[in-house]
């Protein structure tokens, strides 16, 4: 474990150093401040709007993180020639892999952490309460972030760089679809839309805003359900990964 | 082992238990979608309270009605219909999760044991 918590430091350290992290950053806590800017029109409740558009933010900050991340780490490591030596000797495959996401995971963690702080900030600023379950529901997006980043990952080692985006950002958007709505897009090929249905997260399981927004309480026992639920998704998309790293012929 | 994946694969989307999907409108019983509900109309001014089926085109015009704040009805199904507000489902994220876990770790075996027999 050592190793890899080695090597997840290092990663961490590269990441801070690319701009495109702050920048996407800055993007985030910009989008937050507008949104704290909507005027009202003496609408009740608009405390609502902006925690719903916020938590929103937040989940589409997590999947630009993701992209922005890890969608050239292996493409550069591989370019620079630096994959070679690290594979060589002092890590195998499954700790470079390793390695290289808990850093990356751990650059998301602390973005994810600053929007939700913002969006308390302009909560407040707004003169409105925060909810008690603001910071759970930011949990939630986190992990649905994470399982992004371990899909990213993937799509770097299956395809070519520039196809990993757009791949990443149509599974994401399929997998908030509901069963119905996939199948309609085949409707000749039901069965097969539900087998390949069955086979993407269900990315409402981590979307809380909407009760959050009308003061609906959560049971906390949904918390650990979605969260162990999103962890597995991610634990099969990095098992997925690794497979078509280790297949990968190197040289 | 080369067809290993794919056989759990198909075995696990052969049995029925595997194969359903969440999609909440497909699955829910009954009492959790509940067509029939209560609430308040207001045709000639006076409030009256009744049980019948409801008509969802009628929501405006002479049939206005009112509902209670936070019930289920046909303007807030949408609303209902999230997995935190549909316990009925959360068994069935409990059987993907262990799936899942459990196909990770036969995608890591046998990735394993090809990356060892490839040297």
């Amino acid at each position: 474990m050592r190793p890899v918590m080695t090597f997840a430091l290092m990663t961490l350290r590269n990441l801070l150093r690319r701009r495109t992290i702050w920048g996407i950053s800055i993007v985030i806590l910009i989008a937050l401040f507008g949104i704290g800017q909507i005027p009202g029109y003496g609408i009740s409740n608009e405390g609502r709007f902006i925690l719903d558009f916020g938590l929103f933010g937040l989940e589409i900050g997590a999947l630009l993180l993701a992209i922005g991340l890890a969608a050239n780490i292996y493409p550069r490591d591989k370019e620079q020639k630096t994959l070679m030596p690290l594979i060589a000797v002092p890590l195998s495959r499954g700790q470079y892999l390793m390695g290289r996401f808990i850093g990356a995971a751990m650059v998301q963690t602390a973005a994810m952490l600053a929007g939700c702080i913002g969006l308390m900030v302009i909560l407040l600023m707004n003169g409105l309460n925060i909810p008690g379950d603001l910071f759970p529901a930011a949990c939630l997006l986190l992990v649905e972030g994470w399982f992004l980043l371990a899909v990213v990952f993937f799509f770097s080692f299956w395809t070519s760089p520039p196809l990993n985006a757009p791949l990443t950002i149509l599974l994401f958007i399929l997998s908030q679809m509901p069963v119905s709505g996939f199948i309609s897009i085949l409707p000749r090929a039901q069965g097969f839309m539900r087998i390949l249905r069955l086979l993407l997260p269900h990315m409402d399981v981590f979307h809380i805003k909407d009760p959050i927004a009308h003061g609906v309480g959560i049971p906390a026992v949904y918390f650990l359900l979605a969260t162990l639920y999103g962890l597995a998704y991610m634990a099969f998309m990095l098992s997925m990964a690794l497979a078509v790293f280790r297949s990968r012929d190197l040289k | 082992m080369k067809y290993l994946k794919l056989i759990i694969l198909l075995a696990l989307i052969s049995l029925t238990g595997c194969r359903i999907d969440y999609d909440i409108e497909e699955v829910a019983p009954p009492e959790h979608l509940g067509e029939t509900h209560e609430h308040e109309h207001d045709h000639t001014g006076a409030e009256t309270e009744e049980h019948h089926e409801h008509d969802i085109t009628a929501i405006s015009g002479s049939d206005r009605h009112v509902h209670e704040a936070g019930a289920r009805n046909h303007g807030t199904e949408w609303f209902f219909n999230q997995p935190w507000a549909a316990r009925f489902i959360w068994s069935k994220m409990i059987r993907d999760t262990v799936i899942l876990i459990f196909l990770a770790a036969v995608i890591l075996l046998a990735s394993r044991y090809r990356l060892r027999k490839k040297r």
